[in-house]
């Protein structure tokens, strides 16, 4: 799935690892997430709202 | 926190060694009971099946792993890697016993189908890994 993580994490001036740690995830699954080859359960992705403090679909974009 | 390899990984690779290093020696205690005292009847039964406990503790402790995994990724990679060498497994113990029923190879021992199973994840698991590295 399409998202904004990267655009997110650039203007928090986060790293891939920096948002692993704050989600206590791996930094793979991080990048999985960020590149669209892994799409996060629910709960996951209200923990990325939540750390953004944006809703869900902003950061999740719907595929055509 | 960031924890790479995590805690759950770092207990499933200890208590899957552990379990791998008891098998490995409860296998080598019974080859050589079974060699110095040739039991036989119901003795047999027990002592023959003693060093597939562990190999059960094994897969116990990745169905363990499953469940204490928290970082979701991490246990759907886990679960696939499963789920390609259990259909490996089971494709290449078919053929073989095909191959053994018209072609006459050799007869593939069952007890290595654990192993085998490991080495089909374990390559999976890899090329998993890979592809959201």
């Amino acid at each position: 799935m399409r998202n904004r993580l990267r655009v997110l994490r650039a203007e928090r001036g986060w790293s891939q690892a920096d948002l692993a740690e704050r989600l206590e995830v791996s930094r793979q699954s991080v990048n999985a997430i960020e590149t669209g080859k892994f799409d996060p359960s629910l709960p996951l992705a209200f923990r990325l709202a939540r750390l953004f403090e944006a809703p869900i679909e902003s950061i999740f974009l719907e595929e055509d | 926190m960031l924890c790479e390899p995590n805690i759950a990984i770092r207990r499933y690779n200890r208590r899957f060694l552990s379990s791998m290093l008891i098998y490995a020696a409860v296998l080598l205690t019974v080859v050589w009971i079974f060699k110095h005292w040739h039991p036989t009847g119901l003795a047999a039964y027990p002592l023959a099946i003693l060093p597939a406990l562990p190999i059960v503790v094994g897969i116990a402790v990745a169905g363990l792993y499953l469940v204490e995994e928290k970082d979701e990724f991490q246990r759907a990679i886990f679960f696939q890697s499963m789920v390609w060498g259990i259909g490996a497994t089971l494709v290449f113990t078919t053929v073989w016993g095909f191959l053994e029923l018209f072609a006459g190879v050799q007869h593939f021992q069952t007890y290595l189908a654990f192993p085998l199973f490991c080495a089909f994840a374990g390559i999976a698991s890899y090329v998993l890994k890979a592809r959201y590295r």
